[in-house]
């Protein structure tokens, strides 16, 4: 079976690879005349251009029957997730107080993220809603209509509102400070069956409570309006504003790790998914550092 | 003697003396050939093939976890599994694969096990039955007709005593041994016996010389251990696709890494890419369907007669071009058969068909003929062995020679029972027959009360038997054997001598009354009797007959391409005779003998190349170089080589081989093994063949019969096909498997597949529709093609690798990649969403995630839509394989011709389900048009 390859001299297969590249006596090149390579090129052309033109087509198709304002299915999102600010990459609030480069960052994010809660800017976009309750904006005759937003008012947040002298910077500079709570936007989403809720922060354990020592939140009690629901999508909600809750630390005990809880408190809201652990509430550490 | 061996020629061996004898010298019996240990085997499975790319995967997988866990990164598991599960992949197609190889080398290993051989030996003074391997060197063993000979063995005493060498030298006559040293070298000299070989006759004692391995034989079988065997053309087909599939996946994970790491993806990133490029191309599955293929085939050409003893010889077959060819047992029915009479002056053709279908052919009107049948009845010393009254008279066993049981057959077949007419005619003397005499004779009283005369029948060779005649009987009447009549008598003899067939004579002479009385003494010492002056009765001609499927398969091989070559130690006339008559050398072709008597001028003159046939003798063989060798399997299509030794049949086998053939060869005896293993394929004869030659074959015939290599030749083309169609079913996937990847790296889009889900197709739901593939019916008819060119028509080449990767695996990504869409479009990630999004998806930290319609999405969410991505994309992927595997059912028929069958293997679990449906028509809609352009203009690429 054993068949010796006929030898070859490396000559010989650098002329047969010549050969190969480009034959001048057949003309061809990379073994196919220039005509042949010529109609290969055109049938793929043709053949991937008619598959990119089906892909546009059936992805066309796809657009037309998606809804832009609802999307067809929200089984994932039964349990809004809820998130922090500032938000950096690790869910960790770690700083040291005399050293204002290590929280000044931190302060920038709130200050960007807060902008839009200004009362300059709710006033002139958002309308004034009736506490307390859903602020629901059916549809009528016209499907789809713009919605209005409701006015959140900055100045609820307190101390964590950063309105204060630009020296008190939602009081990371005095070792106190302040962590924005937000629940993620579901569309047509109604928390706490008409009933009002709020969110409580607590230490991830309960022994660890003491050392985390005293929280203060805005607005008091940490409550969120109904009124800020439900949410209509971005195309007809525009000017929508998140309702934000925030929990500022009074005297967590400094030069250690905190592993703060905050769970949204609503009725008929399950927070306790094993494998989602963003279900609902929200886990961060927190690090106060002092010299 | 008795010195040398220590042992007494009447009392043989004392059992002690024995016992140390076989403690220093081992058992005797052959040691079988040095097989690979079994974990050897095990670990090759456990790194062929691909399994070393997967554990480069494992590894990376690992090394990654080891990174990850060591800077306390959250989810460094899921590479941890990854790993365990890519080594638990290899592992179990490795265990699979190693089971499946050894099931069928356990169906050889019971079927070598035969009954132990029992030998009759002189022990302590007495006559024992010891089992063959207990045989000790001294041991004086007594032999007789029928045994097979339990050691090396030199004769002290013999009576009548021959012995059937065909197993060690490939000579079919019995050899008469005796006590008496002829020869200097021992395979010639008369007084020794060799082990393996029968006695056919007559009783023997000897002394046991050699035992196991230090035989003759053994030393030949160790011999044949030394001829090297290369890898199967389907080994090298595998091969050749392993490293073009390992090729492609490597160039391709290198090319992405390097383009990942240009992108400043992490590099830890970039081997996840890598091992997922890497389990993306490498069809898992691939190697165990190809097995699990290959062993159900062996299994279906089982049940016809041919017992695979490895597997990959299966397809070996398929692809064999020259097929070299025994004639005795193989081609021919192996037992000798009247073939045609000469009575009256006309020559009769006898029925030799293996069941005797055809009743009485020739005339039994004439009075000549029931003279002629009452000598062949009577002057025969063979018997059926009682007991076989139910059988056919074709299968009963006789005792006797040769054409002495050819002759009862046909007398029991046409007359009827046999023994009732000898009984009836008396024998009152005989003269066996021998080879001075080359007569036999016997004198027997008439089975006709009124007549007392005697009868004296008698026949052998024709020109002897006829020199003892004087009248010759035509038609009943005895007339003067003239010079006339001698000469019809002479064409007669050529022209059936000229068939290739042993010629027998037969004459009478009823002896007068008056001069032999009832009480006369017969004396066969002193022959008190006439033999000469005798009445020439007929000539009757036997053959060992070809096999009545034999020619019908000969000319299958024909149609199907293959070169039918037979290689016999048999006479060139004989051995002539049978090729013509199955069609090996057609009836249109002439060798150059041939040319030379029709054109009426000198052999030398004739033109060779003009000559379609050859039949080649064994001593021309010997005198020829290699190029002339080469010359005569090039320039004749029908070859026959006639009076060859085993050892030439290695030098055929060389030849044709250097033709660049496939070379299958058949063959039974020790001597055949090195030509066996040379072989591409080897077959071994189940029930002529010995062990020797069994065990060196990678094919055993069970049935002897010609027409079942031939049926083994379809079934292997059939599996090549059908292993092409799984093949390219199965590459087809990979680029859908592979595309996610790509667009993953290159677009930063969510992962639409996962690496376990591809695992999961790969070894979950494509195995079966695989293995249904190589189910499938032949397609057209497979027996007419050429053999497959081995360096042309590979398992997989350019146009297979590229239709499936770069025309149907497309499409079939376009589809996967529109049900991946449309999951995230319903769930609220438009398309444009997607582009660019891949770090903030897969952040731990970023729980709010805005889609397209401003919901916000936690990690667990997105992954958990990332999971539907997989199932949906994995759904597409198999419903567009749905219309791949009935693409694949034909290579050149539309399905319309082949018809389709029900594929059920899904169960709908997702609207999903539906997105890919019209890829999947348009893949096949595609690939009808593709088949139809191929059935009108084949040929053009």
């Amino acid at each position: 079976m054993a068949r010796d390859k006929q030898k070859r001299s490396c000559g010989q297969v650098l002329a047969e690879w010549r050969a190969f590249v480009w034959d001048p006596r057949s003309r061809q090149v990379l073994g196919r005349t220039a005509t042949s390579w010529g109609l290969i090129l055109l049938f793929y052309l043709l053949f991937y251009g008619f598959l990119a033109g089906l892909f546009a087509l059936t992805m066309w198709v796809l657009l037309q029957t998606v809804d832009p304002h609802v999307p067809k299915y929200q089984d994932r999102l039964a349990t809004p997730g809820m998130m922090i600010r500032p938000r950096t990459e690790t869910l960790d609030v770690a700083f040291n107080v005399s050293a204002a480069e290590t929280w000044q960052h931190y302060v920038r994010l709130l200050h960007d993220f807060l902008e839009p809660y200004n009362d300059s800017v709710q006033a002139a976009r958002n309308a004034a809603c009736r506490p307390g309750r859903y602020h629901e904006q059916p549809d009528e005759a016209v499907p789809n209509v713009p919605k209005r937003a409701c006015r959140f008012a900055r100045s609820a947040l307190g101390p964590c509102a950063g309105l204060g002298p630009p020296g008190t910077a939602f009081g990371y500079a005095a070792g106190r400070p302040c962590v924005l709570l937000k629940v993620n936007r579901v569309i047509n989403y109604f928390p706490g069956e008409n009933k009002s809720i709020n969110v409580v922060c607590a230490a991830k354990r309960e022994e660890d409570a003491a050392r985390l020592g005293e929280m203060a939140m805005f607005p008091p009690n940490g409550t969120i309006d109904l009124m800020y629901f439900p949410y209509y999508g971005k195309r007809v909600h525009v000017n929508y504003t998140q309702p934000v809750v925030a929990v500022q630390f009074l005297n967590a005990t400094a030069n250690e790790d905190h592993h703060v809880e905050c769970r949204l408190n609503a009725a008929g809201l399950r927070a306790d998914d094993e494998r989602d652990k963003f279900a609902g509430r929200v886990a961060f550490r927190l690090r106060i550092n002092r010299d | 003697m008795e010195e040398k061996y220590g042992t007494s020629i009447s009392k043989g061996l004392s059992s002690a003396r024995a016992a140390e004898i076989l403690a220093r010298d081992g058992p005797n019996s052959l040691t079988p050939p040095k097989a690979t240990p079994e974990i050897v085997k095990f670990l090759k499975q456990m790194v062929g093939g691909f399994s070393i790319l997967l554990w480069i995967g494992a590894a990376f997988s690992w090394i990654s976890f080891g990174i990850q866990f060591a800077q306390g990164a959250e989810s460094p598991f899921d590479n941890l599994y990854l790993g365990v599960v890519l080594a638990l992949v290899v592992i179990l197609t490795g265990i699979f694969a190693y089971y499946q190889e050894a099931k069928s080398t356990n169906i050889m290993a019971s079927f070598s096990k035969m009954i132990p051989q029992q030998a009759l030996v002189i022990r302590d003074a007495e006559k024992k039955e010891l089992p063959a391997d207990q045989l000790v060197v001294g041991d004086i063993v007594e032999i007789k007709g029928g045994d097979r000979i339990p050691a090396d063995i030199r004769l002290i005493f013999t009576q009548g005593c021959k012995v059937d060498n065909s197993s060690l030298t490939g000579e079919s006559e019995p050899q008469s041994r005796s006590c008496d040293f002829t020869h200097e070298n021992p395979l010639e000299t008369r007084n020794i016996a060799f082990y393996s070989t029968t006695c056919v006759e007559g009783t023997a004692t000897g002394i046991v010389i050699n035992t196991g391995d230090r035989t003759i034989i053994g030393r030949i079988a160790s011999l044949a251990s030394g001829v090297g065997n290369g890898k199967t053309p389907i080994a090298i087909e595998i091969e050749h696709f392993v490293y073009l599939v390992a090729g492609v996946a490597i160039s391709i994970g290198v090319l992405f890494f390097i383009i990942s790491v240009s992108m400043r993806y992490k590099i830890l990133d970039s081997i996840i890419f890598l091992i997922g490029i890497i389990v993306a191309n490498v069809p898992e599955g691939l190697l165990a369907t190809v097995t699990v293929s290959l062993s159900l085939t062996a299994k279906r050409m089982a049940k016809k007669n041919c017992l695979v003893k490895n597997l990959e010889a299966v397809e070996t077959l398929g692809s064999t071009s020259i097929i070299c060819s025994d004639k005795t047992g193989t081609l021919t029915q192996n037992r000798m058969t009247v073939a045609h009479l000469w009575f009256d002056d006309q020559i009769y053709s006898a029925d030799t068909s293996e069941d005797q279908t055809s009743k009485y052919p020739f005339d039994q009107s004439s009075q000549t003929w029931t003279a002629l049948s009452k000598i062949v009845t009577l002057c025969n010393r063979a018997e059926f062995r009682p007991g076989q009254e139910n059988l056919p008279v074709m299968k009963r066993v006789v005792v006797g020679d040769a054409s002495e049981t050819a002759l009862l057959k046909f007398a029991e077949v046409v007359l009827g029972d046999v023994m009732d007419i000898r009984a009836r005619n008396k024998k009152v003397a005989e003269i066996p027959f021998n080879s001075t005499n080359k007569f036999q004779l016997s004198i027997h009283e008439t089975d006709d009360r009124n007549d007392k005369r005697f009868l004296l029948v008698m026949k052998g060779a024709p020109e002897r038997i006829l020199e003892r005649c004087s009248t010759i009987m035509i038609n009943g009447k005895e007339e003067p054997l003239d010079s006339e009549k001698a000469e019809a008598f002479q064409t007669a003899y050529m022209e059936l001598g000229g068939m290739g067939e042993r010629v027998l004579g037969f004459c009478h002479l009823y002896l007068p009354e008056n001069e032999f009385p009832d009480t006369y003494p017969f004396d066969t010492d002193s022959m008190n009797f006439p033999t000469s002056n005798l009445c020439f009765v007929g000539l009757l001609s036997m053959i060992d007959p070809p096999r009545s499927t034999v020619p019908d398969a000969v000319s299958k091989c024909r149609s199907a391409g293959i070169k039918v070559i037979m290689v016999t130690g048999d006479h060139p006339i004989t051995a002539k005779a049978i090729a013509k008559s199955v069609g090996i050398i057609s009836a249109t072709s002439e060798t150059v003998e041939d040319m030379a008597k029709r054109l009426n001028v000198p052999v030398e003159r004739v033109d060779r190349r003009q000559a379609t046939a050859a039949v080649v003798n064994g001593m021309e063989l010997k005198d020829m170089s290699l190029q002339q060798l080469d010359e005569v399997l090039c320039n004749h299509s029908e070859i026959v080589f006639a009076r060859t030794s085993p050892q030439q049949k290695l030098i055929i086998v060389e030849g044709c081989q250097r033709q660049g053939a496939v070379v299958a060869v058949t063959g039974d005896g020790v001597n055949d093994s090195p030509a066996l293993k040379k072989a591409d394929i080897g077959i071994a004869m189940g029930i002529a063949g010995s062990d020797a030659a069994k065990n060196a074959a990678d094919m055993v015939l069970l049935d002897d019969n010609f027409a079942s290599i031939v049926t083994g030749v379809e079934e292997g083309r059939l599996i090549f096909d059908n292993l092409k169609k799984t093949i390219a079913y199965t590459l087809t996937k990979n680029i859908a498997e592979l595309c996610p990847f790509l667009i993953y790296i290159i677009a930063s889009i969510p992962m639409p597949i996962g690496t376990i889900t591809i695992l999961f197709i790969d070894l979950g739901t494509d195995i079966i529709p695989s293995v249904a593939l190589a189910y499938e019916k032949a397609e057209s008819d497979i027996m007419n093609r050429r053999p497959r060119n081995k360096s042309k028509d590979r398992l997989v080449n350019e146009q297979l690798a590229v239709y499936s990767y770069l025309h149907i695996g497309i499409m079939q990504s376009v589809g996967a990649f529109v049900t991946y869409f449309t999951v995230y479009a319903e769930q609220g990630f438009l398309p444009t969403t997607l582009l660019g999004v891949r770090v903030n998806w897969e952040s731990n930290a970023i729980n709010d995630f805005e889609d397209s319609y401003g919901q916000e999405w936690t990690k667990y969410q997105r992954t958990y839509l990332q999971w539907t991505g997989y199932t949906a994309f994995f759904v597409s992927i198999t419903i567009q394989q749905v219309a791949d595997l009935i693409i694949r059912k034909t290579r050149r028929n539309s399905i319309f011709q082949q018809g389709l069958f029900r594929t059920s293997f899904l169960t709908p679990r997702f609207q999903y389900w539906f997105v890919a449906v019209p890829f999947a028509i348009l893949i096949w809609v595609y690939d009808e048009v593709r088949k139809l352009f191929i059935r009108r203009y084949p040929g053009s690429k």
